[in-house]
Formats: C-alpha cells, sequence, structure tokens
C-alpha cells in the first residue's frame, strides 16, 4: 500500500503519469493483491428493499389465474408496508426466442441482446395490472432514484435478464447464455444490499426431482448453495448461476424460492415465517427469534 | 385463439425444443448439440490501447499509436479501438474499497475512466474518422466501418450494478481487457490485439522483477494452471478463451515500438499470443 505523503498525490518517473494510491502500478491481476481487498465491511445501498423475482414460465404465462391472486396480495403487502421491487423473467417467449435464434446460429452476445425483449412485455403486464397501487416501471438508468419510489409507496416493476447485451460471456456449460433474469435480479438485490430476497415459481420450492413429474419428489426445506450445487439436481426452480453467484455473494447471503400460485406465501416469507426452500452461503447469519 | 397447455396460455407454433422443461434442467446441458455460430463480423480487428500502460504515458505513447490505427484504416483495414482505464481507475477502486463499496458499485465507478480515454482518442482521431461508439450504436457499427470511420468504444463491459462478487477480493474480475475480448467473440472477429507497453506476457511484472522473461505463445489453461501470479491480461479473458466459440487467440504487443501495431494488423507473430487449448 502507498505512503501517506502520496496519497491522491500525482507521480511520474517511470514515463506514467500516476494517481497514488493503493492500487498505484498494479496490474490488479495479482491473486494476492485480490486477496488484500477482500477484508472490510462492504455498505449496502437501500438494504430494506425486499426483490420478488416473478416465474416468466412459472407463472405469468399461467394468465390472470396465477397473476391476479398474486398482485393481489403484492398491492396487501405494499399497503402494509413492504418496500418491495418486482421482477419478472420472460416464459415460453424467450424459450421461442432462444430456439429461432440458436437455429439462425447467432451467436451467444446475440442471443443474451434478444432475449430479454419479451421480459419487457411481462415487466409493463404486471406495471399496467398494478398501476392502480402505485406500481412504476424500473429501468437501468432510474436505478439510483430507487429511493425516491419506495419512499413514494411505488411498486417498481423491472425485467430480469442483465444487460450483459453482447458481452454475454461464455457459459461455463452447455450452449445457452447463463444470466438469466433469476441472475439479473440476484445481483440487483445484491447490490441494493437486501440481506434476502424471493423467487416466485409454480413449486413449493426445490425439490430433490421435479415434483410435476415424480410423486416421491421430496422438498427441501433449507440447503447450502454449496451443497446445492454438489448435489448436482437434475432439475432446479432458479438458474443454477443464482446458485453459483450465491455461494460468493457478500450482502445477500440467501434466496428463497416460493410457490406464486398460493400468494400467502410471499406474505410468510416478508412476515419472516419458515416457509419454501432456503437456499444459503457460509455468510448467513439466522435471524434472532 | 389461444388454447392452454400444463394451465399455461399457448398459441400455435410456440411449442419448441425449449418448451416444458426448465431452462435450468441438466438434460439441455449435456446434450452436446453442435450449434454452428455466425461470425456477425468476421473482417474486425478489435484493439484495446491499455490504460495504465499506454494512455497514462500521455502524448509521447499515445500520438505514435494513433497514428498507425489511422494508417490502417486508410489501407482498409476494419478497426474497433477499445480503451483501458488506468491509474485513475485504480484510485477510484482504491476510495470505493476505503469506503466498504461492493464489486458491483466499483464496476460502475469505474467504468467513468476509460470513457474519458475513449473520448481523448475519439478527439485525436475525428479528422481521420474517429467516433464514439457507445453500446446502444453497435448495431450500427456495419455502416461506421463501411463509411471508413475508426469506432471508438470504452473498454469496459456494460455489466455495472450486475458485475458478480469475485470468489475473494472485492475488485471487478470482468474490466477493460474482459470487455473487448467478449466484444470481439460476439462478433467473431478477426483478431484481439492488446497494445500494452511491454513486448507481451512474461513470467512475472517485468516493471518489478527484472528475471521475468517473455513468453511468446501459450495456451490460457496452461497459464491459469501456472499458478503464476501476475499476468499481463485480466483472468477473466484466459476462462472465456477456454469457453469460446469464435475468438480463439488474442495478441499482446509493445505499442511503444513504432510499426509494432501495424506488424499485427498485417499477421506478423509478434508480442505474445494466448490461445484457447481447444482452438
Amino acid at each position: 500500500m502507498t505512503e501517506e505523503s502520496t496519497a491522491s498525490k500525482l507521480i511520474t518517473g517511470d514515463g506514467r503519469t500516476h494517481v497514488g494510491s493503493g492500487l498505484m502500478r498494479e496490474s490488479l491481476v495479482s491473486a494476492k493483491l485480490m486477496a488484500e481487498t477482500d477484508a472490510g465491511e462492504i455498505r449496502p445501498m437501500v438494504p430494506d428493499m425486499t426483490m420478488v423475482a416473478i416465474g416468466g414460465s412459472s407463472i405469468m404465462d399461467r394468465g390472470a389465474d396465477a397473476v391476479l391472486p398474486l398482485t393481489k396480495e403484492i398491492a396487501a403487502l405494499n399497503r402494509d408496508g413492504h418496500k418491495l421491487v418486482l421482477g419478472v423473467g420472460g416464459g415460453a417467449r424467450a424459450r421461442h426466442t432462444l430456439a429461432i435464434g440458436l437455429g439462425l446460429g447467432l451467436p451467444l452476445g446475440g442471443l443474451a441482446r434478444i432475449v430479454g425483449g419479451v421480459e419487457e412485455q411481462n415487466r409493463d403486464m404486471l406495471q399496467f395490472i398494478l398501476a392502480p397501487e402505485g406500481a412504476v416501471t424500473l429501468i437501468k438508468d432510474d436505478f439510483q432514484d430507487l429511493q425516491l419510489f419506495l419512499s413514494k409507496g411505488m411498486i417498481p416493476v423491472t425485467i430480469g435478464q442483465p444487460p450483459y447485451h453482447f458481452w454475454e460471456p461464455p457459459p461455463k456449460e452447455g450452449w445457452l447464455p447463463e444470466n438469466g433474469p433469476d441472475v439479473g435480479l440476484f445481483l440487483m438485490a445484491e447490490i441494493f444490499g437486501a440481506p434476502s430476497m424471493v423467487f416466485v415459481k409454480d413449486v413449493d420450492g426445490v425439490y430433490d426431482k421435479d415434483p410435476n413429474r415424480h410423486d416421491d419428489a421430496q422438498k427441501i426445506d433449507r440447503i447450502s448453495a454449496t451443497e446445492l450445487l454438489e448435489r448436482n439436481l437434475h432439475d432446479l426452480p432458479v438458474e443454477r448461476e443464482v446458485v453459483r453467484c450465491l455461494v460468493n455473494s457478500r450482502l445477500l447471503t440467501s434466496i428463497v424460492v416460493i410457490n406464486g400460485r398460493k400468494p400467502e406465501q410471499l406474505r410468510d416469507f416478508l412476515e419472516g415465517r419458515p416457509v419454501g426452500t432456503l437456499i444459503h452461503n457460509h455468510r448467513y447469519v439466522e435471524k434472532e427469534g | 385463439m389461444a388454447g392452454r397447455k400444463d394451465g399455461k396460455i399457448w398459441v400455435d407454433g410456440l411449442t419448441t425444443q425449449f418448451t416444458g422443461q426448465s431452462l435450468s434442467s441438466l438434460d439441455l446441458v449435456e446434450s452436446e448439440r453442435d450449434h454452428p455460430t455466425i461470425p456477425v463480423l468476421p473482417d474486425l480487428w478489435v484493439v484495446k490501447i491499455g490504460g495504465q500502460s499506454v494512455m497514462d504515458r500521455g502524448a509521447e505513447a499515445v500520438k505514435p499509436i494513433v497514428e498507425e490505427l489511422v494508417a490502417a484504416r486508410k489501407a482498409g483495414t476494419h478497426l474497433l479501438v477499445g480503451t483501458g482505464g488506468g491509474t485513475r481507475a485504480r484510485h477510484a477502486y482504491a476510495i470505493g474499497l476505503d469506503l466498504g463499496m461492493p464489486t458491483a458499485m466499483l464496476a460502475r465507478i469505474g467504468g467513468s475512466v476509460p470513457v474519458q480515454n475513449a473520448r481523448m482518442i475519439q478527439m485525436l482521431t475525428a479528422k481521420d474518422g474517429g467516433i464514439m461508439c457507445y453500446p446502444e450504436d453497435f448495431e450500427k457499427l456495419p455502416l461506421f466501418l463501411q463509411l471508413g470511420t475508426i469506432p471508438i468504444m470504452s473498454g469496459m463491459p456494460p455489466f455495472e450494478f450486475w458485475e458478480k462478487a469475485p470468489r475473494v477480493g472485492r475488485i471487478p474480475a470482468n474490466r477493460t481487457d474482459a470487455g473487448v475480448y467478449l466484444i470481439a467473440e460476439f462478433f467473431g472477429a478477426k483478431g484481439v490485439l492488446y497494445i500494452k507497453d511491454e513486448e507481451g506476457l512474461y513470467t512475472d511484472d517485468p516493471k518489478k522483477n527484472p528475471d521475468a522473461t517473455l513468453i511468446p505463445e501459450i495456451t490460457a489453461r496452461e497459464l491459469l494452471e501456472s499458478g503464476q501470479d501476475d499476468i499481463v491480461v485480466e483472468r477473466a479473458v484466459l476462462e472465456y478463451l477456454e469457453r469460446s466459440r469464435s475468438v480463439k487467440e488474442v495478441r499482446i504487443l509493445n505499442g511503444l515500438k513504432k510499426g509494432n501495431v501495424t506488424r499485427a494488423l498485417n499477421g506478423e507473430a509478434i508480442g505474445s499470443v494466448i490461445r484457447s487449448s481447444k482452438a
């Protein structure tokens, strides 16, 4: 680390003009340096918000049957003072987009660029339904205005797909973009600094096998992200990359998967009752009482 | 008229190979089908001008490199130029770390410096066709290239608030080397050049260790497995090279030596090349 006397001063002498800092002249590639930046407290940005990720396929594609009871519960929770941000995935139209795009030979970054389009449709539908209750659309450029929306009792609604676009990194496995709406909403909740978030799907949580196909499927009440990855379950109700992100995340230390066909589960989650499946990392600290 | 399928609203033609299964199903991962990818802009060279290594040296380093790029463009080479951040990005990271900021916030604030550098290069090259190219402009690149312009971008990928926390530390893993590589991979580019102030990749940081020796050629996997602590490009680039579909190598060269940029664009094997082990 740099001497106090050179901090923030301009330093020359090796052909470059540096600004004195602990990272001056560093390549930022060194593993030793990474370890040095690991310590220290991380501050949250909007820690009293809760991200509610609403499934595209599992909720939106079911239409009024599933959407209206859920939005009714969301409106009631908002009136009770819960600061909610709604995010939504794409569902059947996203899958159709990927299938056509893949058939056309579009590169991965091209698929990532187009797939969010159908999420915007779902976001606009949710915002429309909840507009009388104060729903507004939340886009990337308004990110730092979140406090304004929440302090006025509004319900911001956003798409999930992260804006990696053409820059979507090649996936660790398979051949589809690994960063979908679940990942995008997870990362948004992480930067806001919420300690937990909820994924609203159409199953009661994570099962050892797909409960829609296997009668003997067993629900998992609570599991660590590392163990869940090691178990390599055939089906997961959330994107696998979310679980990988959870292993490393700092402020968002747990996620809960619930069933949006039973909207009361959302209230259970927000009021701190055990519900669905809790997936946590090694930084997770159980709430007292 | 819309019907229903498994309780979901359905229309004719919506059914595909992905219908009825979770996209996180292992069936999808394990079906190793070949998906040929179209090259989007196969004649494009994606060139990064280093932040700390070039921009922070000022006119003496920057101007001759820009002259070579302009000459190459005039000779018909299609270029997309990205910029690094350098010492001001490091200073901003240092303050952000001190203030307890998470990785994604550092990615957001770190992104401003390469934009400053890109704007400087744009002003320098404006009379020769240099134009700024923001993420929203990339679908117009064919027009820009056919008009003979030199599109200039920030090297930083647009991840910002969505940058993931790394396993260790808080500095964003995807910075300007990664951003330049990923956009080249999307375009199926002809090549990727990193213009730096060293001959190429060394066994250690040659500025700190005089015994470091040049590695003219290596695979990304070998380099990742070597345990080498300091590497001339971001580790993320090495990981992406191993998983890439289109761009299977990147070249690192010393732009301070006159003629090097031109030679590399002419296909000469100068500096160091890092290849995917699956190339």
